[in-house]
């Protein structure tokens, strides 16, 4: 048997930092095998969804649905429960459209998952192997597919499940605005972690030759938070500081490991390999602070609730979740990643909000005071697009979305903070998403050297379907792009668009996280750039 | 004599996930884990494996089983349980499904 496809997803990546990785200077490019693919492949960029987070977006990768339609709007699902709001985390389970993984394996195909977001707990079907990303290292083994999996991991050379997964005790250490110190040694953590991942995915190929072999470096986008002001090319200017050019060799140390990784798998794979990359969702640079909540109190939307003067109440301010008054708040910004607003809507008699029959009133009268949030010097709005749900999360789980989506002029994300002024700018520049990822294709079949249109993130699925040799399920929203192959191979293989997919909607309520978990999820958050 | 073969199973199945769970943790324990071993304070568990430990449970008797209702009480999480009480709660919740 052999690897017919290799997918490798790396978390974040843009093009503004890749064309600079591969461009030629005194000692060479820093990623030569990505040189190569540049030169002997496809690239385009990739529209990520709506809002271009990592949840919503892989999943959308992976089902080739959006968000609407699959269910997965952010990080932490939150409840309306009277007058509080629960909060919960997502997992497969959640999800409302069935994965590439399912649909290829239920078709005879043998699949390897590495590190992908809300894989865990793994499809019952799964034919081939899975070990999920964003899973505390203690729980790897439970949520890993099959149940030899893990013993035979343990026989890699110096394999260590500590090293490999979300560690939230190292990430609980790390202060709202990290040190120069914890910040180069965030990014020295990823170096080994990311290497656990390759000689995972190494092993696999070469044991198992999986018809399917997908790994996700997950490193990208964690070192581009916090390092974003020396990845950027546009930002090297002026005098550079010994520890911002040390900040950089290191970052490029990072790339440099990542393009041998790559280069490695690809070899392995052998020739006769199709071979995709693709992010999630870009990046950019974010400038200000929009302290969305502060802005709705001051137009009347939203209550704070009043916080002791106690260390219980010190902490809860510095919990990062809003600590309202429902009974009073009729709008507000559940998560700094969500970008949303939601509306509260009393849906029987006693609760609080606002009447079923006044929504789209309120709605539109928010809208208008959201667009009237504008820089006091320039006059340009600092909320460029405001979406209703209906217009970005059509689908039958529309409902669970926020009934606003927000866009920064920035691209940055929200902060929930009781704290003025409600636009600032930031001390430094630093990374946040932007909806332009990368797509590239290389190997058997694709056209060489060619930049094509830019793809939706929802047509990765349905391509690496069709590279798989199968039909494309007739309710997958993403679509094959024909450009990235050439023509003969076009013809040898035509795209069949097929069945639909086995939807498997379920009403499955994940167990509710108490404060202390909250915390430590949101710290991650916190670090990961989403939370001021 | 029916119900106490029911909630023997019950527990023996409780156990036999939990120490599926633990497996890799790298605890001392003194004693082997029973229906008086409580999560928190003989196992280490945190929120995140309290969590996993109800989606162990739910996929293993493949039904949900709402359990919020056994991790609050008066609107508050509770501190810790014990096997025994996990037990109980599933043996309710499944002879009433």
């Amino acid at each position: 048997m052999t690897t017919r496809t290799l997918f490798i997803g790396m978390d974040g990546a843009t093009f503004t930092v890749l064309n600079d990785l591969v461009a030629k200077s005194g000692e060479g490019p820093v990623m030569p095998f990505m040189a190569k693919i540049f030169d002997k492949g496809v690239r385009g960029v990739l529209r990520s969804t709506p809002n271009p987070l990592t949840p919503p977006a892989w999943v959308s990768l992976m089902t080739g649905r959006n968000p609407g339609n699959h269910g997965i709007f952010d990080f932490i699902r939150a409840e309306e429960r009277g007058n509080d709001v629960f909060f919960t985390l997502y997992d497969s389970r959640d999800c409302k459209a069935e994965m590439l993984w399912s649909i290829a394996s239920r078709q005879g195909k043998r699949v390897a998952a590495l590190n992908f977001p809300f894989t865990a707990p793994p499809p019952k079907n799964l034919k081939g192997f899975m070990l999920p990303g964003f899973i505390p290292w203690r729980h790897l083994r439970r949520n890993s597919a099959p149940e030899d999996l893990y013993d035979r991991l343990k026989t890699i050379p110096d394999f260590n499940p500590k090293e490999l997964a979300w560690d939230f005790e190292q990430e609980k250490q790390a202060l709202d605005e990290l040190t120069n110190e914890d910040r180069e040694n965030w990014v020295r953590y990823h170096l080994p972690r990311e290497k656990q991942w390759f000689c995972i995915a190494d092993y696999l190929l070469r044991e198992e030759s999986p018809d399917l072999m997908a790994v996700m470096f997950d490193g990208v986008d964690k070192l581009q938070h916090q390092a974003w002001l020396f990845v950027d090319p546009n930002l090297q200017t002026g005098e550079l500081s010994e520890y911002h050019l040390r900040m950089r060799k290191l970052c490029h140390d990072y790339f440099r490991q990542l393009d041998s990784f790559i280069e490695h798998l690809v070899t392995t794979a052998g020739p006769d390999v199709q071979v995709f990359m693709a992010s999630d969702h870009g990046f950019t640079s974010t400038t200000e602070v929009v302290r969305i909540n502060s802005y709705l109190h001051e137009k009347g939307y939203l209550e704070w609730k009043d916080v002791p003067d106690t260390e219980a109440g010190k902490r809860r301010e510095d919990s990062m979740f809003a600590y309202l008054d429902w009974e009073k708040t009729i709008a507000y910004c559940r998560t700094p990643s969500s970008n949303g607003i939601n509306i509260r809507v009393a849906r029987n008699p006693g609760e609080a909000g606002i009447k079923p029959s006044d929504y789209e009133t309120v709605r539109a009268r928010l809208i208008s005071d959201l667009e009237e949030l504008k820089d006091p010097i320039t006059g340009e709005r600092i909320i460029t697009e405001i979406h209703t749900r209906e217009e970005v999360f059509p689908g039958a789980s529309m409902e669970d979305a926020a009934d606003l989506l927000l866009v920064l002029r920035d691209f940055g994300f929200v902060s929930i903070k009781n704290k003025k002024p409600v636009v600032e700018l930031r001390a430094e520049i630093a990374g946040t998403h932007h909806p332009d990822g990368v797509f590239l294709a290389y190997g058997r079949g694709i056209k060489q050297g060619v930049v094509t249109e830019k793809c939706d993130i929802v047509d990765v699925g349905a391509t690496l379907l069709y590279s798989l040799g199968l039909e494309v399920p007739s309710d997958l929203e993403g679509k094959v792009p024909h450009s990235i192959f050439n023509e003969d191979y076009l013809s040898e293989h035509p795209i069949v668009i097929g069945t639909p997919t086995n939807k498997h909607v379920k009403d499955n309520e994940s167990a509710r996280i108490e404060d202390d978990e909250k915390e430590k999820i949101m710290e991650q958050l916190r670090l990961l750039g989403y939370m001021e | 004599m029916e119900d106490l073969v029911k909630q023997e199973k019950i527990i023996l199945t409780v156990i036999m996930i939990i120490e599926d769970l633990v497996q890799d943790w790298e605890l001392n324990l003194d004693e082997a884990i029973s229906q008086e071993t409580f999560l928190v304070n003989d196992l280490n568990f945190s929120s995140v494996d309290i969590i996993q430990l109800c989606v162990a449970l739910e996929q293993n008797y493949e039904r949900k089983l709402g359990f919020h209702e056994l991790l609050m009480e008066d609107g508050k999480y509770v501190g810790d349980l014990s096997i025994q009480q996990i037990s109980v709660f599933l043996e309710s919740k499944l002879k009433n499904q």
